[in-house]
């Protein structure tokens, strides 16, 4: 009994240094290059900046449309920015799972001793993104009256934000799996993030279910923002309960597609 | 009888670049001064190691480069002057560098090309169904070129290079990564095109089994400059002169002992070179060896005979030596070579 | 004996070759033949981005009484569905993708053949963006009529389908010049990040520059970006304004002056020195 614990244990430390590893390696990759690194940085501050300055336009002109007004956007922003930028700059390869299955990275993955999916997703960090996390960080401390409740409430919702957004990603991309092909990954990927951009409450009846339902994009940044502004716990019980569901889900999708994948990749062979 | 002009000539062509940045800025010398004169016709194999100026001079011949001294003269055009002229008598295949399109078949690419040479439909057609029956490659042609194998891709590659029908083709490391029968395949092509189109073949490459199974002549260069330039035809009797066999044993065997009877059987010109003995743990103890003939003395059949012998062979491969021994060789023997 | 072979002059002819320009165009279109899902792939990702961004400007609008800088709901709904229309028909990471091919030196094979280099990127570029183009207004024109309502002026919805082809013509080039830029800049093909956001907002394509502050309106109107999205997207709006054809041919002129003039130089350069 006890060796076999043991065992089990020394695995499992095994497993969670050869990841933290990983992780240690990517970044001193990404970090490699001190002015590209700076560089990139800068240019996503500015892209997000843009878009600052497309909604301070916009509510200039506006004021408030169904009970959004700029405030709300901007904790809407910091959240979008934050966890997007978490899990496309440290897990970055999140968005290619497809690319990673079709171009046939996936089996370099699976003669490693570690599990396959955590490896895949830290072995890639994208500091473009890690941008956008700095970005929406600063954002929220400058702009979005934040009190020690509120920030708490803000990195826990950030936390599911990203967890569910990583959680979709991957579902999307184990979509190669099945069809080979990295398309629907891309078009997942650019729907919700693009959804997300958005508050989902001004759009009307049937487009606002399906970016509750369909496309979760709603959870990713407009249930979250509201609940920085105005804790409500069903909210955020739904918000965890989604996002914990959509990151088992896709785990279980990534592990069914590998056992389809080892036993008929034919596909990869020339 | 008169000497044509020749089809390439180089005389002192040199090429520096300047690396790094501000302080650490320094001048490699990439190609020091080569001078060389190839004939029509001729199917000339560029050999050297990685880093030795094969890419380099190859650029400046087709005049993508420009040098920083000497000259060079392409079919009568200096190449980085005239390049827009001599991009139709020249056709280049450079490494693995895809001309094609991965998502069509390799007919639509060559319809581009033929497009930008200018080529009318009914040429390009006759152009493409000639060179497909030529190289028994046309049922390659309708296929798109991401479901082809790297060899297969490689041959329509190289098709695309003639569509135009050039003169001269160079080719920079083209079989690299190819399998043997790939590569072998794409020897013979070269063959065919420079025998039945005469087309001239200007070829680098570090492997030494380009040099003998492609090339009338090699150069041999190193760090930037020609250390040796003769027809493969005397090279064999020279340098190209030994082999070697691996053999692999499914037994332990002493390899010094195999040497002392090889050597009392068939007395000099076959060493023991190999790693000799290696002994797995447990029973199954294999061992290898490699031995290295003179095939100017002795048949590679005759020494193969001698050690079949023991009967226990599992595996058996007679190789070229590799460029650097070749290289050495050149090196220890300086009056073999052109060496200025 | 070896046979000197008597090299089969091809025509000789200019380097920019019209029906070697055709062929680049229509080799791209072949790429779409053969990968056809590519195609639907644009139009339902178009359809999403222009379901969002019209659906909230047209929100707005109704909800502040009805116009807005002259456009109302059915306006603004035609301006965005064209200028999506005319963005997102051009590849996305064209500078990233192009700029690649020059710093890693790539486009050294492009020197090889006989012809000149960037007539031929040009023309493959727009035989990318052609179907794509050509999807997105079946799709557009549907969605704009479905949830917009009709456009009153068809003369104007006729000149804006003249005006996304020119800003179609004018955002490749521009873009292929900043491409250039690779020859000299080593960081040139991460700025394809800005350079879309520049479109996004001095361009016209999230917004009518009408809604800009005057200054703001003033210089995006003296960028070339408008030539990109805006113009489209106004005279679709119903506005029509024969001047903003005028400025997108100008435009034309420059960018496609400043991409030969930059491959050209650039090349030439690098045969020198590289």
């Amino acid at each position: 009994m006890t060796a076999t614990r043991s065992i089990t244990t020394t695995a499992a430390t095994t497993t969670i240094r050869g990841l933290a590893t990983t992780f240690g390696c990517s970044i001193r990759e990404t970090m490699a290059n001190r002015r590209g690194f700076a560089l990139q940085i800068s240019v996503m501050v500015v892209n997000d900046l843009v878009w600052l300055l497309f909604w301070l336009l916009f509510f200039d002109r506006f004021g408030s449309i169904r009970g959004w007004t700029l405030d709300d956007m901007v904790v809407l922003l910091a959240v979008l920015t934050m966890s997007v930028g978490t899990v496309l700059g440290l897990f970055g390869n999140a968005r290619r799972i497809a690319v990673l299955i079709s171009d046939g990275t996936l089996d370099a993955a699976l003669a490693l001793p570690v599990p396959a999916l955590p490896y895949l997703l830290v072995r890639h960090v994208n500091v473009l993104f890690v941008g956008d996390m700095v970005y929406g960080i600063v954002l929220f401390l400058a702009l979005g009256r934040p009190t020690p409740a509120r920030l708490a409430v803000f990195v826990a919702v950030c936390a599911f934000s990203a967890l569910l957004f990583g959680g979709f990603l991957v579902l999307v991309g184990c979509s190669a799996f099945a069809v080979g092909r990295s398309e629907v990954g891309d078009l997942g990927f650019n729907a919700i993030t693009l959804f997300a951009s958005y508050p989902v409450d001004v759009f009307a009846g049937p487009t606002k279910l399906f970016l509750y339902a369909v496309v979760p994009a709603g959870f990713v940044s407009t249930v979250p923002s509201r609940l920085v502004d105005e804790f409500d716990p069903r909210w955020a019980l739904a918000l965890a309960g989604l996002s914990i569901g959509v990151a088992a889900l896709a785990r279980h999708a990534f592990a069914r597609g590998l056992r389809h994948y080892t036993s008929g990749a034919v596909w990869t062979a020339r | 009888m008169d000497e044509p002009a020749p089809a390439i000539e180089t005389d002192n062509l040199q090429r520096t670049f300047t690396v790094g940045r501000r302080s650490r800025r320094r001048t490699i010398e990439a190609v020091t001064g080569i001078s060389f004169a190839v004939r029509p016709g001729e199917r000339l194999a560029f050999i050297g190691p990685n880093g030795a100026g094969k890419s380099t001079s190859i650029k400046m011949l087709t005049g993508i480069l420009h040098p920083t001294g000497g000259a060079a003269r392409v079919l009568g055009l200096v190449p980085w002057n005239d390049r827009l002229a001599l991009t139709r008598r020249i056709g280049a295949l450079f490494g693995q560098r895809s001309q094609l399109w991965n998502e069509l078949p390799p007919r639509d690419g060559y319809r581009m090309l033929g497009a930008i040479h200018g080529l009318d439909t009914a040429t390009l057609e006759a152009n493409v169904s000639d060179l497909g029956e030529r190289f028994a490659a046309a049922d390659l042609f309708d296929q798109p070129v991401r479901t082809l194998s790297l060899g297969q891709r490689m041959r329509c590659e190289l098709v695309a290079c003639l569509l135009h029908r050039p003169a001269i083709v160079f080719l920079d490391e083209p079989t690299i990564g190819l399998d043997l029968v790939g590569k072998q395949q794409f020897r013979d092509m070269l063959v065919e095109l420079n025998e039945t189109l005469g087309v001239t073949v200007f070829l680098t490459s570090h492997d030494v089994a380009d040099i003998e199974h492609v090339a009338h002549r090699a150069i041999v260069v190193n760090h930037g400059e020609i250390i040796h330039d003769d027809t493969v035809a005397a090279m064999r009797r020279s340098l190209l002169r030994t082999k070697r066999i691996e053999v692999t044993f499914d037994h332990a065997i002493d390899t010094t002992e195999l040497g002392r009877r090889l050597a009392r059987d068939l007395g000099t010109g076959v060493t023991m070179t190999g790693p000799g003995i290696r002994r797995e743990p447990k029973a199954s103890a294999t061992s290898t060896a490699t031995v290295e003939v003179d095939t100017g003395r002795h048949r590679i059949r005759t020494v193969l005979d001698h050690i079949l012998v023991d009967g226990r062979v599992v595996d058996l491969t007679v190789v070229d030596p590799p460029l650097e021994q070749v290289i050495g060789e050149i090196y220890r023997r300086p009056t073999a070579g052109d060496r200025s | 004996m070896i046979t000197v072979p008597r090299p089969v002059a091809p025509p000789e002819g200019s380097a920019v070759r019209p029906a070697a320009l055709v062929a680049a165009f229509a080799t791209q279109l072949r790429v779409y033949r053969r990968a056809p899902t590519a195609l639907l792939v644009h139009s339902v990702f178009y359809l999403m981005v222009t379901a969002v961004l019209s659906g909230l400007w047209r929100v707005a609008v109704a909800a502040t009484g009805g116009t807005m800088a002259g456009y109302d709901p059915t306006a603004i709904v035609w301006y965005i569905t064209t200028t999506e229309a005319a963005i997102l028909g051009v590849r996305q990471r064209l500078i990233e993708d192009e700029g690649e091919e020059i710093v890693s030196g790539r486009i050294e094979l492009d020197l090889l053949r006989p012809a000149a280099v960037f007539p031929l990127k040009y023309a493959a570029q727009l035989g990318e963006a052609g179907p794509k183009l050509i999807c997105s207004i079946v799709v557009g024109v549907t969605w704009a009529r479905l949830f917009g309502g009709a456009i009153a002026d068809a003369g104007a919805l006729a000149l804006a389908g003249l005006a996304l082809v020119l800003a179609v013509l004018v955002n490749v080039a521009a873009q292929l010049a900043m491409v250039a830029l690779s020859f000299w800049l080593h960081d040139v093909k991460s700025t394809w990040f800005l350079y879309q956001k520049l479109v996004f907002v001095l361009g016209g394509m999230l917004l009518p520059l009408e809604v800009l502050p005057a200054t703001a309106q003033t210089v995006a109107k003296a960028l070339p970006f408008m030539a990109m999205a805006y113009v489209p997207g106004r005279l679709a709006a119903g506005h029509v304004e024969l001047g903003l054809l005028g400025l997108q041919a100008l435009w034309l002129v420059v960018m496609v002056t400043a991409a030969a003039v930059g491959y050209r130089v650039g090349l030439a350069r690098m045969v020198r020195h590289r």
